[in-house]
């Protein structure tokens, strides 16, 4: 418990020293990674902790993206009361689309989120009076939270370091929560759950509209970031690199989608400008990951930590011997 | 007279043409030991799945305390007070034995909806959960895991999970299914030590032990109520014996 609290603190503090060892451009990569971490953790509350595997996560994230920008452009409030109202629409939406969703469980269930997200990608793109259809929006200028101006690429990305260390603070505490241990609970035996007085629907429900919220937050993340946004925002391309972060860092781990985000991130960001086929690159690495960390790499990696450092037993050779063996093979 | 334990009457289910319930009534006085035996597939399981809520019938009331229970969600029957076992195995494996218990415990809490503070740092109730667990003689090694745990152990724990809600009825389904003889014996004395205020109604076909707890038996068989009275009654009934001996 300690150990992971110190090792999370390190992991904020070296993460405050990124801006004094880098420049722009990586500076504004991590404050980009950390939206889509943020974004990963919050699809993660549903797939990873309740078992819900969604497609059409980005809807949330895009339509706080949108809502912001159409609310400050086109509507004319103000930047905190389009953000608030931003949030508060994804999270509406999220809560209407989970009681159509949770109808139904497993594939079922992700392919009405599937559906759900392509019905708002499709008012994305075809309603062009509201949306501006395939040339997407404009987000003008960033905001001022308290007074600070958040327009160079330092002072934002410390704006998304808070945001994000905030948030992701307040999802830790609720998987540690007895809520946390009833969403687990559901994902293991819903029916067992309902024989022990649990309204596994609810929980369900509500870690739906929990994820919805989060993903939203970081939605306003992205817009600030982007200054844009359009169609691609809440496509299912959108929706599926989401739930590859997810899957890939390790699902039902805190850390498990920001390693997942990094990589998707870096490979899209970095490795697109040396290799043309970076999508295929990105299938590779989960395809290796599936085979060889079928639960995701954070937890594969703590297993052969644990492997290596565990108190050797009577048969030390073998035991030692053994991780090295699986990596050639 | 006071209201039954469980009461249900004119209870029906079909698959299909398939008829798993026909018509069953039973009375269960609170306190009882009620044994319901009855050849495979003669709708013990289910007649439980429709007590609990976990199916629904097509007609017929099941009243728990006087109080109508056909059109209440599972949860809110255990809210009632109505606690079960399963035959096959449904806990948590990947979590420790005492996680287990303290989900149970969450179940009738309102605690289960604390969205902020630290579960592990519930004390209370993880000492209520260590309680449960030693009832049902599992004092030692709560915190391992499920899935490192022996098949008696867990058929223990099923049990702590149920009798940590404190129910007024508890539905054991084949709580000795799978046992080893001592273990048998053991999770049988255990079964005699549940205090009266709980009433309880067993499937079992370990007939031993089964006769040796029950005071009334109720017997199944192709979803219909085909002897029911006393262990004698239902011993020296002909009718058993056609059932189980097939004459």
């Amino acid at each position: 418990m300690n150990r992971n609290a110190i090792l999370a603190l390190l992991g904020v503090v070296l993460l405050g020293f990124v801006p004094f060892v880098m420049d722009d451009f990586f500076i504004n990569l991590t404050s980009q990674i950390l939206c889509y971490a943020l974004f990963a953790v919050s699809l993660n509350l549903i797939v990873g902790y309740g078992g819900m595997t969604s497609l059409g996560h980005a809807a949330y994230f895009g339509i706080a993206a949108y809502g912001v920008t159409w609310l400050h452009t086109v509507a004319g409030w103000g930047q905190l009361s389009s953000a608030i109202g931003a949030v508060a629409v994804a999270t509406f939406t999220a809560a209407v689309f989970g009681v159509l969703a949770l109808r139904a469980s497993g594939l079922s269930f992700l392919m009405i989120t599937l559906a759900l997200g392509q019905i708002v990608w499709g008012v994305a793109y075809r309603w062009v009076g509201l949306t501006q259809g395939d040339n997407g929006m404009r987000f003008p200028v960033r905001p001022e939270p308290l007074g600070f101006n958040i327009n160079g690429a330092t002072s934002f990305y410390y704006f998304s370091l808070i945001v994000f260390v905030v948030s992701v603070y307040i999802i830790w505490r609720v998987v540690q929560s007895p809520f946390g241990a009833g969403l687990r609970g559901t994902k293991d035996q819903p029916r067992r759950m309902r024989m022990l007085g649990h309204n596994v629907w609810m929980i369900r429900w509500v870690a739906f509209i929990m994820s919805g919220f989060w993903a939203a937050i970081a939605g306003l993340l992205f817009v600030y970031y982007q200054k844009f946004v359009s169609p691609y925002t809440v496509s299912l391309q959108q929706s599926a690199e989401v739930l590859l972060m997810t899957i890939l860092g390790g699902a039902g781990t805190l850390t498990g989608p920001m390693v997942g985000a990094v990589i998707v991130t870096l490979v899209k960001n970095v490795a697109s400008s040396y290799v043309e086929r970076w999508n295929a690159l990105l299938g590779l690495i989960f395809v290796l990951a599936v085979v060889f960390m079928p639960t995701g790499l954070v937890p594969g990696f703590r297993k052969l930590w644990k492997r290596r450092t565990a108190p050797p037993p009577a048969s030390t050779p073998a035991l030692t011997a053994k991780p090295s063996t699986e990596h050639a093979s | 007279m006071s209201a039954a334990a469980l009461e249900i009457s004119g209870l029906s289910k079909s698959f299909g043409g398939l008829h798993v319930t026909r018509d069953v009534s039973m009375r269960v006085a609170p306190g009882e030991r009620r044994l319901i035996i009855g050849p495979n597939g003669a709708g013990k399981t289910t007649l439980f799945n429709q007590i609990t809520g976990d199916l629904k019938p097509d007609r017929g009331s099941i009243r728990l305390f006087g109080e109508e229970m056909v059109s209440l969600k599972t949860q809110n029957r255990i809210a009632k007070g109505l606690a079960r076992t399963y035959q096959i195995l449904t806990l948590f494996p990947h979590d420790t034995l005492l996680h287990n218990v303290v989900l149970s415990l969450l179940g009738l809490r309102k605690e289960r909806w604390d969205c902020w503070r630290t579960l592990a740092r519930r004390t209370d109730l993880f000492d209520l959960a260590a309680q449960a667990l030693a009832q049902v003689g599992l004092s030692e090694g709560g915190d391992r895991l499920v899935g490192e745990t022996s098949y008696g152990e867990r058929r223990r724990l099923e049990l702590a999970m149920a009798l940590a809600q404190k129910p007024k009825l508890l539905l054991l389904d084949e709580p000795l299914a799978g046992l080893s003889q001592d273990e048998r014996n053991s999770v049988s004395a255990l079964l005699t030590t549940i205090p009266r205020d709980v009433t309880i109604i067993m499937i079992e076909h370990d007939m031993d032990v089964a006769l040796a707890f029950a005071e009334q038996i109720t017997v199944l068989h192709f979803g219909e109520v085909i002897v029911e009275g006393t262990r004698a009654e239902v011993v020296a009934d002909p009718r058993t014996r056609e059932i189980y001996l097939g004459e």
